[in-house]
């Protein structure tokens, strides 16, 4: 379930993607002298048929890739990208030199069966021999690709056309260039990714997670990772023309881990990913016609890596900032709540007599200055935890329920140190210390239980009720009249 | 050498001549053994005996270089849903994008057949395996964020949910707590209460003893199959173990204590 | 199809690199040498480190570190282009070890992460000024080795000066620093035992490989290094397993591959940092099947059946 949390989250690193690029846009502008307005218009208006080719092949790659990136990522299989995007070129260039011109079904067939070899040779490589796994990757990547560049320099070099084929788009990708045959094959592939992926689900998921298992129970562990393989290699080339050889894997790569960063689902996973990849390679495009000569596919590139950052720094639950900033609002609950129970300390002891407590009492308590006191209880204010009338500071109803809760989920872990762990009491504070912040109702509830509903703590001092707790009264509350008593 | 009790019925699980190699290297060398159902079998031996090798090789996760595995009968294949399994904890990524539930009806994957999706019975059985290690109230916890024994809780309610007559698990009290380790304990007989064979790899000797009804020891070869208290002797131990006079002193003192 | 291929010209293919075109061929094969042989040396410790991909990774981005130096100081001096990919480098290293350690992305995908979005930088600053840059995307991939000047034309070349001194320098680090780097590769935990400081090492590896990668950008371009860092190490481990030995044998790979290559992109017509590639993969494919230990002819014969039990175990 993607809470509302999660979209804000979402939307809010959406127009922090918008500005750095638009600040670059500006820039290719002055480069490249085109008229940005116009150029503006043209994008939005989509008068352009290749433009709208351009556009609606970008979004069917980004599906494709983030689909299966989805399943290469968690099964840590991320370089495997990397090799069969490098893998396909010779494919690309012998399916060219079928029939000497770029008949996309042919490029895809040859560049499929590339890339497939390449796997099967990695895969043979790691079983046959010592050598490990990333070197396979490597070894196999670069040696395809420097045979496919020989075949496409000897393309370019030896046949009169061969400058003329485009092949070297193949390397940096121009989505511009897509025309009505490329789209129509994209679409068949994406459509064929989407339709197996949905009915091998299962299969997909399992082999993925536990490939020992999987074969243990009888699947097709085997036929399923060469049919991902093919998938693989099949949205590989689709999405060549438009990103390149070099950065393709990147396509697959970035969404996926984006969106492994803020779900723990793999079929949402799969959902992001592939909302990530159509929106990462819609801006490429976007920016890529606007700035007229850049390449299309590393500007894809950067609009998904910078999903990925987004991701990386404001994930709700993963995101470097997220948590950093929960440990610093932690940190200043903790602290406010240490003030909350001081407070508590200070009124119990002076015979819960008085409505409010001193500053100055406090002060002493918390063995800091008044200053310091000031800021805590200002502090406890802006919460609605307290309120400071001149030299004395009053709990609010929310405030007292806080710091009952506080007092009593210290002394009661204290008594069941002492009681059930066997520490000696004066052994017991710090621990209690850093506990009384983070139990929970239940277990509060338990460990009462267990105690047998006692009363006080080790060191004679009374446990707040669960009636304290809950009562919401003001200072003069049940607790301090027993602890008085 | 082998000691077979002779029972007249199919055996569960018949392993003839099983040889396996890794990088020509062999692991297990020309192994025999037959079980019968309704068998609690602790399978035991030194680092590098082959433990673990044993049951893959059944399963066929690793090529045989010569021998064959029935079950009831059959070659694996035709078998495989009537098998569960228990992998090694480490063996999987728990950092993987599932939540406790989805493991639990992977069990139930290998009997659905290809492109069937787990339905209402699906969940309804795997709710009772989770019920059964005491783990149903995490069924939809993201599995990072258990603990090493609740993760070995789930493998086993995975493996209850295959429904299966013969299990075979890989270790599965290795870095579990002690309520964890009575508990599996616990589901275990009852599996074998039920009639089911159970294969246990398992490196404690001691506790070995008291949890199993059987032993297979194993260090390349077998050494010896039989009822624990036939095989649990100071002289197959020490072929088993044969050196390594560490492992050996421990349990010498282990079996002067215990008799 | 057979306008594609060159008839095959003995004189021009065989004969002609060795005699008219020596003073350029021998230029090609010295540097494609010099280039190979420090990848390759390199290259080992990367395999063993399991680190084959940090290759890749470092390879490419040194080229927004190139770009970058070069748009800072407006200048394609040596020192400043050294300087920018060094740093480029390092900081490819750190930032994969950053994505790792703080979030839950495994290593091969924030490798995968990082190398993509740095070199995507790279090609559009290069597009974008194309025309203040001195760089295209055609040396990106292909790498310049072809249009190194003649040997006989004023001296020696500075890039085979250059590259030559690399070489120099990687022979003379791993020769200093031979034991540490052994330790260090097999068992990590034994060489801290030991005093030796593995993270120190293991950035002065990083930091080596980028100067490597940068050094080796000029002549073969960024993709093509991986397979100049992979492609000998990995020959040489399947015909030895001593280290030493596979530094000997890395550089004859080295040479060979180069000397076969040249001679291959003749007969193709094709660029010659590819051609050295395929050569030293056909190098590679050859010590797969026929190696003594780990060939494929040991899988062809029918594997002996173990017959008896080892005595030591019954």
């Amino acid at each position: 379930m993607v809470s509302k949390k999660q979209l804000r989250f979402i939307f809010g690193w959406l127009a922090l993607l918008i500005a750095p690029v638009a600040l670059h846009a500006a820039q290719v502008s002055d480069v490249v002298e085109t008229d940005l307005v116009e150029q503006l218009a043209r994008f939005f208006s989509m008068r352009d048929p290749s433009l709208r080719f351009a556009l609606i092949g970008s979004i069917l790659l980004g599906i494709s890739c983030g689909l299966l990136g989805g399943f290469i990522v968690v099964r840590k299989m991320a370089l495997m990208g990397d090799a069969l995007s490098h893998a396909v070129l010779p494919g690309v260039a012998g399916g060219f030199l079928w029939n000497m011109e770029k008949d996309p079904v042919a490029i895809l067939v040859g560049a499929t069966i590339a890339g497939l070899l390449g796997s099967a040779m990695v895969s043979a490589l790691t079983r046959t021999t010592r050598i490990k796994e990333d070197a396979a990757l490597g070894l196999v990547l670069a040696s395809f690709f420097a045979a496919g560049l020989c075949l496409q320099t000897m393309i370019i070099q030896n046949l009169p056309s061969g400058t003329q084929s485009g092949l070297d788009k193949f390397m940096f990708g121009q989505a511009a260039a897509l025309g009505w045959d490329d789209v129509a094959l994209m679409s068949a592939v994406t459509l064929l990714a989407v339709v197996m992926v949905a009915l091998f689900y299962k299969e997909l998921l399992v082999t993925s997670f536990d490939e020992g298992f999987a074969r243990a129970s009888g699947l097709p562990v085997r036929w399923v990772h060469h049919g991902l393989m093919l998938l693989l290699a099949m949205s590989v080339v689709i999405a060549l023309k438009a990103v390149g050889v070099v950065l393709v894997s990147a396509m697959l790569i970035t969404p996926a881990a984006a969106a492994y960063l803020l779900t723990d689902r793999l079929h949402r996973l799969l959902t992001l990913a592939v909302v990530f990849g159509v929106l990462a390679a819609s801006v490429g495009a976007f920016f890529s016609f606007v700035g007229k000569n850049l390449p299309t596919g590393p500007l894809m590139v950067l609009g998904a890596s910078t999903v990925f950052l987004g991701a990386f720094l404001f994930g709700p639950r993963y995101g470097v900032l997220s948590k950093w900033w929960a440990r610093r609002s932690r940190s200043g609950r903790t602290q406010r709540e240490n003030t909350l129970k001081a407070i508590y300390h200070v009124w119990e002891n002076e015979g819960a007599a008085l409505e409010g407590v001193s500053l100055k009492a406090l002060a002493e308590k918390r063995r800091a200055t008044l200053e310091e006191i000031g800021r805590e209880v200002n502090s406890l204010e802006r919460h609605g935890l307290a309120t400071v009338n001149g030299p004395m500071v009053y709990f609010t109803p929310a405030g007292r329920q806080r710091s009952a809760e506080i007092v009593r989920n210290h002394r009661l872990w204290e008594l069941y140190l002492t009681n059930s762990a066997n520490i000696a009491p004066d052994h017991v504070h710090d621990d209690a210390e850093n506990i009384e912040h983070v139990l929970g109702e239940d277990v509060v509830r338990e460990l009462e239980r267990r105690l047998g509903y006692a009363t006080h703590d080790p060191h004679g001092k009374a446990i707040p009720s669960v009636q304290d707790v809950h009562q919401n009264a003001g200072l003069t509350g049940e607790a301090g009249k027993r602890g008085g008593a | 050498m082998t000691k077979t009790p002779d029972r007249p019925q199919v055996p569960s699980l018949e392993i003839h001549d099983l040889t396996v190699a890794y990088h020509q290297k062999p692991v297990l060398w020309g192994i025999d053994i037959s079980i019968t159902s309704g068998r609690l079998v602790g399978i035991v031996g030194p680092n590098g005996a082959g433990k673990s090798t044993l049951i893959k090789a059944c399963m066929g996760l690793l090529p045989l270089s010569s021998g064959w595995v029935k079950f009831f009968g059959e070659p694996f294949s035709r078998a495989a849903t009537r098998i569960g399994y228990v992998p090694q904890r480490e063996s999987v990524d728990w950092d993987f994008p599932v939540n406790v539930m989805d493991v639990v009806l992977m069990g139930r994957y290998g009997r659905l057949g290809l492109l069937r999706r787990p339905g209402k019975a699906d969940r309804e059985i795997a709710r009772q395996c989770l019920e059964k290690v005491q783990m149903l109230p995490y069924a939809n916890r993201q599995i990072s964020n258990l603990s090493g024994g609740q993760q070995q809780r789930v493998f086993l309610a995975r493996a209850l949910a295959q429904e299966a007559d013969l299990y075979f698990m890989d270790e599965p009290f290795a870095g579990v707590d002690a309520a964890t380790e009575a508990a599996i304990v616990a589901v275990l007989r009852e599996l074998r209460d039920q009639g089911k064979t159970i294969l246990v790899v398992h490196h404690d000797l001691p506790t070995a003893r008291q949890y199993f009804d059987d032993l297979v020891l194993l260090n390349m070869r077998l050494v010896a199959y039989g009822k624990t208290e036939d095989v649990f002797t100071a002289e197959l131990l020490q072929k088993t173990y044969g050196g390594r006079l560490t492992i050996l002193s421990e349990v010498a003192s282990a079996l002067g204590t215990a008799r | 199809m057979n306008e594609l291929l060159p008839a095959f010209d003995f004189h021009h293919v065989v004969v002609a690199p060795w005699t008219d075109y020596l003073p350029a061929t021998g230029a090609w094969m010295l540097m494609g040498f010099f280039v190979t042989a420090t990848c390759g040396l390199v290259g080992n410790y990367l395999m063993l480190r399991r680190m084959a991909l940090m290759g890749d990774a470092v390879s490419h981005s040194v080229l927004p570190g190139l770009v970058i130096a070069f748009l800072i100081t407006g200048t394609r001096g040596t020192w400043a282009m050294f300087l920018g990919a060094l740093l480029a480098g390092v900081a490819t290293t750190v930032i994969v070890e950053t994505i790792h350690r703080k979030t839950r992305v495994k290593q091969d995908a924030s490798i995968g992460v990082t190398f993509t979005t740095l070199f995507a930088i790279g090609v559009v600053l290069v597009s974008v000024y194309s025309s203040q840059v001195d760089l295209d995307a055609e040396c990106v991939l292909y790498g310049e080795i072809g249009n190194i000047a003649a040997l006989d034309e004023g001296g020696i070349p500075a890039p085979l000066v250059r590259m030559g001194s690399v070489l120099i320098g990687v022979v003379l680090l791993i020769t200093i620093f031979y034991k540490q780097l052994l330790v260090s590769s097999f068992d990590p935990g034994l060489a801290r035992s030991l005093g030796v400081n593995t993270t120190a090492t293991h950035y002065g590896t990083m930091i080596v490989l980028s100067i490597v990668a940068v050094s080796a950008f000029e002549a073969v371009g960024a993709i093509l290094v991986v397979a100049m860092l992979i492609l000998p190490g990995a020959t040489s481990g399947l015909l030895t397993t001593r280290l030493a030995r596979m530094h000997g044998l890395s550089v004859v790979h080295a040479a060979l591959s180069t000397v076969l290559g040249v001679h291959l992109a003749l007969a193709l017509g094709s660029q010659i940092a590819p051609a050295i590639v395929v050569a030293g993969a056909g190098l590679f494919g050859l010590a797969w099947v026929f190696s003594p230990t780990q060939g494929l002819w040991l899988r062809w014969r029918k594997p002996a059946k173990p017959g008896t039990a080892p005595a030591e175990a019954s």
